[in-house]
């Protein structure tokens, strides 16, 4: 809300410096968002108002909120009033039902959404705003149009209540009838739009068709134009959520819906209305004629709240003296009556234009920020008992995170929406989760998997000039079923950098195969692999994640067209792995793990070298090792396969390494030999092997 | 005898044998002759002694010499070129959110808080509604929502909450604050937790906005807790994270969830309150709201505002780490250039 300070100072003497006035107020709740310095030492102070605060939408609301904060006296616009600010009383005909007087009939058809509509009939000549008046508006932010549209803007920039205009002329039957719009009726409203308006939504109609949407904007056809000689004025409340929800259907926000939205006086149509009178006079725009007809179906009642110091200061955590207390709220507008039994208790009856003020402790934040939350001490709050357990997945993801950056992984955190076609080769079977109302096409689907955040990272890196780019990331998946905890790792470029002794290698399958396995352990889940036919993923380089019969997640090398699609190399090889990290806590053993004894006995190790038809996996070898050995070997380790030189096609030759050990004695030489022997004859005799 | 023996001893093995039979503690020539001392008559027992010493002595000194020579040996030649480069084992980095996220963990974890993870699909009641926001309240404008195409079906109620059936998930949590709701509803207080993790809103991107970023709630219910202890905790946070002797200041604002609401703002770090761009003039900056839990808020839950009071913080994590580590653009959080991520180490 931007407020001229001159404007202001008719209704408090507010001493100091624009900059001064705005710091104390920024320490009231009143945030200055900026200034502006104009010539003659006024300013303009643009407040950021709460959306709380309707009545802080106007010159007065924020010339008593300065009022408070300075302990300084406020004048408001009356009959005795100094200066520009006198305004006569307007005589008034009040009514719970229709009201008619000469030239006008008010009716209110839908009094649910329209508690109160005060209408008056002035002869006007149309022409422009004198140039104090003219200024004063565009200072805050609103045009000048004519003196009577003025009139109605300047009204509501200082009293904050919203009014309206209509020709005369152009009303049908000199009537105004507030209503439900009547199903596919239809206005063009002042912005020159045709708006096709539904039931809910609130009109203000002559004796034939809607000449304004109420509360939200006027009709085009009735709008006050330079030959217009006769006008309706109009002040009224109209039910907050109504005006909200038919600005959002129409896609209209207004000054008007905006203060009507969020609350306007519904005690000010006709100080407003007086105040409209008495404008149009001092300006010479013409006169009100007769009493404004005011159609008030269910007058309010204030609202009176209970308020002790004992809660206002246990709530706060700090003393505030009692008459601190009631100067506060009684500058505000509050009527504050204490009560004589018990002590230190009021009676706080709220103003009308406070419609946030609901509850006694809406009283104490009051009191709280006018004595000033610097005054406040810093305690600590009491603990009465241990706090809960924190939540399990931050320890987990935690231990995944080192292990990941142990292992040359960078931490990587994209946005969790990504744009359709990255997601499609992601989400299986599953119907992708998307947004209704996404910012662009690129973030229109929730991710079903966390790569195709993280290749397109890769991709940033890559088109910086990054060759060796290894990422991780930690976080939520979607799919329609909810969310999943995931790690996702992408490896591209060398597995080991440059260096003048060599061992200059490019990233492979086994690489980010054995980082997958390390996060098995880190979590205690050994995990193994299966064929997978994914389409993200190369195939014969694409595996599923197993931890027993479950799919934990994926491993493989991207799929050279998905890689081109998001701009990377298609010659690059770009290896990805994701895991589900709750299936995988699923998976992992519970209860307490205790430490295994150390071996009290030497292990033996023997290697051995077959050569073995090379369509064998390495499992189908190992399983036969074990099936044939003795319980005291304890570990198979491949430590060389070499094909080429020496070796027939189609063969392999493949170099293993076992260990025996035995937890309860020494082994001797023949137990281990007689192992090996039955190790050797399974693997001739079912695998065709030959013994190198 | 010896010095024989020793000439034709090479090996550091041989060495120790030849140590052991002369000047052993049993069974070698040295303790030999020691037993003959001590058997001698008292008039020869002086003289014989200093001999005995003499002698171990110089065997001692010899072997010394020897086992030296013998060790040198066996150290490799040459020198390695100390200049070259090490063989580098490759170490990730840390993304700056991780490291603020875990820093505030850390810093409320100390002052006796738990901390807790929420769901990031939402229903209107727990992101809105419970929090004091029923449909169509003005302050749904301050957080523009995003929203499901098709609603997700809400997890089974969990054990002990209210009889309130599970609501269909139709947006993007706006603040971590609904993770409040979700604790209240199946925890009696007192309660004392921060709850972290990404929060959305349909913000364009830009210099200073992202339309997901990173949230920490902290919500403390019991008997008697107070405002000033609201300001005392998030002081206290800012000098953990800031670092002592950074300006603070506490100013009424305004939450649907908490009143009093109040707006944490520290001292410019660019321009230490002289007044500069990224401060809009102000020698402000904000980091966080914050308030007491409005009394709908605890009936909503089924807490009884009479018996309890409480308070209620959000802390934007991007913000916090621009501050740090000043820098300019947002942006730069989610692109996850290596350049920018290396500088922040494991």
């Amino acid at each position: 809300m931007k407020v001229l300070l001159s404007w202001i100072r008719e209704f408090v003497d507010v001493p100091g410096t624009a900059a001064q006035i705005g710091a104390r107020l920024s320490e009231r709740g009143l945030a200055l968002e900026s200034l502006e310095a104009l010539d003659g030492g006024d300013a303009v102070l643009d407040f950021e108002v709460t959306a709380n605060r309707p009545d802080n939408l106007s010159i007065a609301g924020i010339a008593r909120e300065m009022a408070t904060a300075y302990g300084l006296p406020l004048a408001m616009p009356g009959p005795a009033a100094p200066g520009r600010l006198r305004t006569p009383a307007l005589p008034a005909v009040t009514s719970a039902g229709p009201v008619t007087g000469e030239g006008l009939a008010v009716r209110i058809d839908a009094p649910d959404l329209c508690g109160r509509y005060v209408g008056a009939v002035a002869e006007v000549a149309i022409g422009p705003s004198p140039d104090w008046l003219a200024r004063r508006l565009a200072a805050c932010g609103v045009r000048p149009i004519s003196n009577i549209v003025d009139v109605t803007n300047y009204v509501l920039l200082e009293l904050g209540h919203p009014m309206h205009a209509f020709d005369h002329a152009r009303l049908a039957g000199q009537a105004i009838v507030v209503r439900r719009a009547a199903p596919g009726e239809t206005l063009t409203t002042l912005d020159g739009k045709a708006r096709t308006l539904t039931p809910d939504m609130l009109v203000i109609a002559d004796a034939e068709r809607p000449s304004a949407v109420g509360g939200v904007m006027g009709g085009a056809d009735s709008e006050v134009t330079a030959s217009t000689t006769r006008i309706v004025l109009e002040a009224a409340w109209f039910k907050p959520q109504s005006i909200r929800a038919t600005a959002r259907q129409l896609g209209l926000r207004t000054e008007a819906s905006y203060r009507f939205e969020r609350g306007a006086d519904l005690t000010a149509a006709l100080r407003a209305m007086a105040r409209a009178a008495a404008l149009i006079e001092q300006i010479g725009a013409g006169r009100v004629t007769g009493a404004a007809l005011d159609c008030y179906p269910a007058p309010q009642r204030p609202l009176t709240l209970p308020l002790a110091a004992a809660r206002v200061n246990g709530l706060l955590g700090m003393d505030v003296p009692d008459d601190e207390v009631v100067r506060i709220l009684t500058s505000l507008g509050f009527e504050v009556r204490a009560e004589a039994d018990p002590p230190r208790r009021w009676a706080v009856t709220v103003p009308a234009w406070r419609v946030d003020v609901q509850r006694p402790v809406d009283l104490i934040e009051e009191v709280g920020r006018h004595h000033g939350f610097e005054h406040l001490p810093a305690t600590f709050p009491a603990a009465s008992e241990a706090p809960g357990p924190s939540d399990p997945r931050i320890a987990r993801d935690t231990r995944v995170r080192r292990a990941l950056l142990a292992m040359g992984f960078s931490e990587a955190i994209t946005f969790a929406f990504v744009d359709a076609a990255a997601a499609a080769p992601f989400h299986g079977s599953d119907a992708p989760v998307t947004l209704a109302n996404p910012l662009s096409e690129k973030f229109t689907t929730m991710r079903p998997s966390l790569l195709p955040g993280l290749i397109d990272a890769v991709g940033h890196n890559r088109r910086r000039g990054r060759r060796d780019v290894r990422l991780f990331e930690i976080g939520t998946t979607f799919s329609p079923r909810g969310e999943t905890r995931a790690a996702g790792a992408v490896w591209t470029g060398l597995a080991t950098p440059d260096h003048w002794s060599g061992g200059r290698r490019e990233v492979d399958f086994f690489d980010l195969k054995g980082a997958v396995e390390q996060i098995g352990a880190v979590l205690g889940v050994e995990v193994g692999l299966a064929t997978s036919d994914r389409p993200c993923l190369v195939p014969g380089r694409a595996a599923e994640i197993r931890a027993g019969e479950r799919t934990v997640g994926l491993l493989g090398q991207l799929d050279p067209a998905l890689a081109d699609a998001r701009g990377l190399p298609a010659a690059d090889a770009v290896y990805v792995a994701e895991i589900d990290l709750g299936a995988m806590t699923a998976a992992a053993p519970v209860g307490v793990r205790f430490v295994q004894p150390l071996p009290r006995h030497p292990h033996v190790v023997r290697d051995i070298s077959v050569l073995v038809d090379d369509s064998l996996s390495a499992a189908t070898v190992r399983g036969t090792i074990q099936a044939a050995a003795p319980p005291t070997l304890v570990g198979v380790t491949e430590f060389d396969r070499y094909q080429g030189t020496g070796i027939p096609d189609g063969k392999v030759s493949l170099s293993l390494r076992l260990t025996f050990q035995a937890p309860d004695r020494t082994l001797t030489d023949d137990e281990v030999h007689s192992g090996m022997q039955a190790i050797i004859a399974a693997l001739v005799e079912r695998l065709g092997a030959l013994q190198r | 005898m010896f010095d024989e023996e020793l000439a034709a001893t090479t090996t550091a093995d041989g060495l120790k044998a030849l140590r052991t039979r002369w000047i052993g503690r049993k069974a070698s020539w040295v303790s030999a002759f020691m037993d003959l001392v001590a058997a001698a008559p008292p008039d020869r027992k002086r003289t014989l002694g200093r001999e005995a010493n003499e002698l171990k002595k110089a065997v001692e000194a010899a072997l010394a010499e020897r086992e030296a020579a013998v060790a040198a040996q066996r150290r490799p030649a040459g020198a390695v070129d100390l200049t070259l480069p090490g063989r580098r084992p490759t170490l990730g980095s840390r993304h700056p959110l991780s490291l603020v996220r875990e820093q505030v963990a850390e810093t409320f974890s100390r002052l006796g808080y738990q901390v807790l993870e929420g769901p990031e699909i939402e229903d209107d009641y727990h992101n809105f509604e419970a929090l004091n926001m029923p449909p169509e309240h003005p302050a749904r404008d301050m957080q523009d929502t995003l929203y499901l195409t098709s609603p997700i079906a809400p997890p089974p109620a969990a054990d002990g909450g209210p009889a309130r059936a599970p609501q269909p998930l139709t947006l993007l949590r706006t603040h971590t604050s609904a993770m409040q709701i979700r604790h209240m509803e199946r925890h009696a207080p007192p309660v004392r937790l921060v709850a972290m993790g990404p929060v959305y809103r349909r913000d364009d991107l830009d210099l200073t906005h992202t339309p997901m970023f990173h949230q920490c709630e902290g919500l403390v219910v019991g008997r008697g807790i107070t405002l000033a202890d609201l300001k005392g905790t998030l002081l206290s946070m800012a000098v953990a994270l800031f670092g002592p002797g950074q300006d603070v200041r506490f100013r009424p604002s305004f939450f649907p969830y908490t009143e009093p609401s109040a707006e944490v703002d520290i001292r410019c770090i660019r321009c230490q309150g002289a007044g500069c761009a990224i401060c809009k003039r102000t020698g402000w900056l904000e980091i966080l709201g914050s308030g007491m839990v409005h009394p709908a808020v605890f009936e909503y839950v089924g807490y009884d505002p009479d018996e309890v009071t409480g308070f209620a913080f959000g802390l934007g994590l991007e913000r916090v780490a621009m501050l740090k580590w000043n820098i300019d653009d947002i942006r730069l959080f989610y692109e996850n250039d290596l350049r920018f991520l290396e500088q922040f180490g494991l």
